[in-house]
């Protein structure tokens, strides 16, 4: 992470706020929104890179949606200005909304269309000739996996099959940027791979603006990500320089499946006992899996054995790990 | 040639305003809203001015019946100031309003757009519409004696005089436009001179020019009276009087504007932007794209056959229902009593029924199709969708409205034939040209409604609100009606136009040879059809600068 910091912005890199309009893919200025006495976004002031597949997190209530809607111009800014590949966004402008495609968190569709009529219709909204979206209509449904289902009305698809023609209806007239509310929030396992595996497909073609609250999701597809709490922006840096930021200082321990009663209690005495210790900051824990945190490392590489042997576990697998982007968002954002 | 040029006249008269904002929208961005303000400040003047023009006749400072009772100059000068200080004050409560709730709308271009508002609806009115009422009952007149009137001399001598004018030549209807368009210009710059009072936050300091507004304005119209009672009929004397009382007022208005240099730099902006996609053909053909999607929409979703059957049904049914009502009362056990009380059905009952069903179906399809067309996509999320596009929010507004306009014009189109076939099958046949206008003055009436209904649709937060609201302004329209002396003037008057109509096209049959009775006087009523179309575009206008200011 860079040691330039905005000052308006603790935690903003200068290369994250400095750019301008003209030269960023996403350019915000002080972009607030507020709802009465509620304040949604503070003073966001951001630089998204062209080509970068940004991650934008944020607990539900953070602000994302907010800064989603005022870019795509469907709200209107308390203060502060919006520019999309040099168009600003929050002046209502026909042109400007041609340098994006938005998806938003529950893409919505006229059911009673067909995959292939939508896009046509969106192509004609912009202004593409017959041949251009004839074509784009094609690439798309390919890109999409929506070939088979082109003719069919859009009201009998699937959540996969809905996010993915949103990302396709999005993509349409091959905008430089893509704003993407949540799009696998809403999502079973095998969707929500579906939509990451085309987000992925886009790198280094699209600029891609993601939001959301899943850090795997995160974690998989970004290569920028920024962190949104409470209406303000509390950091922002390259996934892989954020976590090579942060020390290893997380140990991942994994016991004998638990088979029964008297297992699970034991675990349980343990697990309280390491959130006891003055140099453990937090303790996760799934099925017969710990994932310990730790404040003090050298304290911790000397008394976690010994404690694990004094509650009489059998030990399958000891790790010291770098932190997750979970775990690095949970400690900003709490 | 007479009423085509009237008509294109009062057309204009309507639009006009209209297509000015719409070039000043282009130019400076001025939001839609300001239109419907400036208009309502109209309004609002109104309900003060001519109540108070009322009270001070009554009180014998302005004259009652003739305009000799009193001074003529004390005349004009009473009603230059009543209409200054009304309209003027009426702008400045806009300006202080705006001022306190959207400080952003006090630039320049929201003064001009405030103005043409103001101007625009005077000019639909008092242009439009009245001209219409006027022109259409002189239309009629020309086929009734005068003297049969039981008018004074005086006022037989006015009626004389006034149909010569109107009848004299079809140049005679742009007098009226022209005296418009000068009364548009000159709102504009009475909004100029109260906004300069606010523009620079120091209306401690710049509070002289609401006065001078008041001033100017009063000075305009009294010279616009003395004018009118003096110049002998004089049109082009008295244009020239009232073009030269503008003069200074334009003159500062461009030295303004100059000194701004916000104009120059307006139209090179607009210039610049009519070369990428956002040019005047661009937003067209998304408007025309949308209109078609509507169009395949209501298709799909059957709401266009069930509208299209509802109507031919009722188009059909209506002759059918004249024919065998009366015959079935006779068949009535008991009944035959009454068989002889009974009239001989006729096509002009068949009219009646015509009239009657569509009026009360079609009032109830319109609300009921219409009031979803913009809330159903606000609350589904697909309005988002769409206007995150390169969507102009007036071409989505606007494109609903139209859909709906070509779906009842389909209704009316197969009503009408199902019912022309029917009578002349059941009964006889019916004058084509009375039978079209007909049918015309009844879709002009539906879309009214069709239109009040969509601008429900997108004040709401809900299609049941939305439901709520159509209605309200329906039936609050229905009542305004019955006003003593506008409510003619409103377009349920089209009703009484179009029954009038509906039995002289019945009435041909009877004065067919062979017959001995003549066809039925109609009473045209121009100001009727004239304040639909004004209804319908403000309404329009309405919903559009609403939805501009939405958030999706």
């Amino acid at each position: 992470m860079s040691e330039a910091m905005n000052a308006a912005q603790p935690g903003v890199p200068a290369e994250f706020s400095e750019f301008g309009p003209e030269s960023a893919a996403i350019y915000c200025q002080n972009l607030s929104k507020h709802y009465g006495e509620i304040q949604a976004l503070e003073a966001l002031t951001l630089s998204v890179p062209y080509g970068s597949v940004f991650g934008f997190l944020g607990r539900n209530g953070a602000g994302k949606t907010t800064t989603m809607r005022l870019l795509a111009g469907l709200a209107l800014p308390t203060a502060g200005r919006a520019w999309v590949a040099g168009m600003e966004t929050t002046s209502a402008r026909r042109q400007a909304r041609l340098r994006f495609g938005y998806l938003p968190q529950e893409p919505a569709f006229y059911n009673w269309m067909s995959a292939c009529e939508y896009l046509e219709y969106v192509g004609q909204i912009q202004g593409l000739n017959k041949a251009k979206r004839a074509s784009q209509i094609d690439r798309l449904l390919a890109l999409s996996g929506l070939q088979d289902a082109a003719r069919r009305r859009i009201g009998g698809f699937s959540g996969g099959m809905l996010q993915r023609m949103g990302i396709a209806q999005a993509l349409m007239g091959d905008p430089p940027v893509l704003l993407l509310d949540e799009p696998t929030s809403s999502l079973d396992p095998a969707g929500r791979y579906e939509v990451l595996d085309m987000i992925s497909q886009l790198r280094g073609k699209t600029t891609v603006f993601l939001s959301s609250h899943i850090l795997t999701d995160i974690e998989r597809v970004c290569d920028t990500v920024a962190i949104l709490h409470k209406g303000r922006l509390v950091l922002v840096s390259g996934k892989d320089e954020l976590l090579e930021q942060h020390p290893v200082n997380a140990v991942e321990l994994e016991f004998e499946p638990i088979y029964g009663s008297s297992d699970q209690e034991m675990l349980a005495r343990f697990s309280s006992a390491l959130q006891e210790k003055a140099w453990v900051a937090s303790v996760k824990r799934e099925n017969a899996r710990l994932r310990v945190m730790v404040q003090d490392v050298s304290r911790g590489k000397r008394e976690l054995l010994p404690l694990v042997m004094a509650h009489d576990l059998s030990l399958n697998r000891y790790e010291w790990v770098r932190p997750s982007l979970e775990d690095i968002f949970l400690q900003l954002s709490a | 040639m007479l009423i085509m040029a009237y008509s294109l006249s009062i057309f204009l008269m309507i639009t006009l305003p209209l297509a000015l904002a719409a070039g000043l929208r282009r130019v400076s961005r001025p939001v839609w809203l300001l239109f419907s303000v400036g208009s309502l400040t109209f309004i609002l003047s109104q309900a003060v001015h001519l109540p108070l023009n009322d009270w001070l006749a009554d009180i014998g400072f302005l004259p009652k019946s003739s305009v000799d009772e009193l001074p003529l100059w004390r005349t004009a000068v009473t009603l230059g100031l009543t209409a200054g200080l009304c309209e003027e004050l009426a702008r400045a409560a806009g300006y202080a309003l705006i001022k306190k709730l959207k400080p952003i709308w006090m630039r320049w271009q929201d003064s001009l757009m405030l103005g043409l508002g103001h101007g625009g609806i005077e000019s639909m009115i008092f242009g439009g519409v009245l001209t219409a009422a006027g022109f259409s009952s002189l239309l009629s007149m020309r086929e009734i004696d005068p003297n049969t009137l039981g008018l004074n001399t005086e006022q037989l001598a006015a009626l004389k005089l006034q149909l010569e004018l109107f009848t004299a030549s079809p140049w005679n209807a742009i007098l009226p436009l022209i005296e418009r368009t000068l009364a548009i210009s000159i709102h504009v710059v009475f909004s100029l001179l109260v906004w300069r009072a606010f523009a620079r936050g120091k209306l401690s300091r710049d509070w002289y020019y609401i006065p001078l507004a008041v001033l100017y304005h009063a000075a305009v119209d009294a010279a616009v009276v003395w004018t009118a009672e003096t110049s002998s009929a004089n049109y082009v004397l008295m244009m020239l009087i009232f073009t030269s009382t503008l003069l200074p007022g334009w003159a500062w208005a461009l030295w303004l504007l100059r000194k701004e240099r916000v104009l120059r730099a307006a139209i090179k902006r607009e210039r610049e932007r009519q070369v990428g996609d956002s040019s005047i053909w661009a937003e067209l053909s998304v408007f025309w794209a949308a209109s078609i999607k509507e169009l395949r929409q209501l298709w799909r979703t059957k709401r266009l056959l069930v509208m299209g059957a509802v109507f031919l049904i009722f188009g059909m049914g209506s002759p059918v229902i004249a024919k065998f009502t009366p015959l079935a009362f006779r068949s009535i056990e008991g009944m035959e009593m009454f068989a002889e009380m009974i009239p001989e059905p006729t096509a002009g009952d068949a009219m009646g029924q015509y009239i009657k069903n569509l009026a009360q179906f079609g009032f109830i399809l319109a609300v009921l199709m219409a009031m979803g067309v913009v809330v159903g996509e606000k609350e589904r999320g697909v309005a988002a969708m769409i206007i995150s596009k390169p969507m102009p929010r007036w071409a989505f507004v606007s494109s609903k409205l139209a859909a709906q306009g070509v779906m009842y014009l389909t209704g009316f189109i197969l009503a009408g034939t199902g019912a022309y076939y029917y009578t002349l099958f059941l009964f006889e046949p019916l004058a084509l040209g009375d039978y079209a206008l007909l049918n015309g003055l009844l879709y002009l009436w539906l879309m009214v409604f069709v239109a009040l209904s969509v601008l429900g649709s997108t004040l709401a937060g809900s299609t049941v609100s939305a439901g709520g609201i159509g209605l309200g302004l329906a039936v609050a329209l229905l009542l305004a009606g019955a006003l003593p002396r506008y409510g003619a003037l409103l377009p349920g008057g089209l009703m009484g136009w179009a029954n009038q109509l509906g039995q002289r096209a019945a009435g041909v049959a009877a004065s067919l040879p062979g017959s001995a009775s003549a066809s039925a006087e109609v009473m045209a009523n121009g100001g009727a059809a004239a304040s639909a179309l004004v209804i319908i575009l403000m309404s329009l206008v309405l919903a559009i600068g609403v939805f501009e200011q939405q958030e999706l």
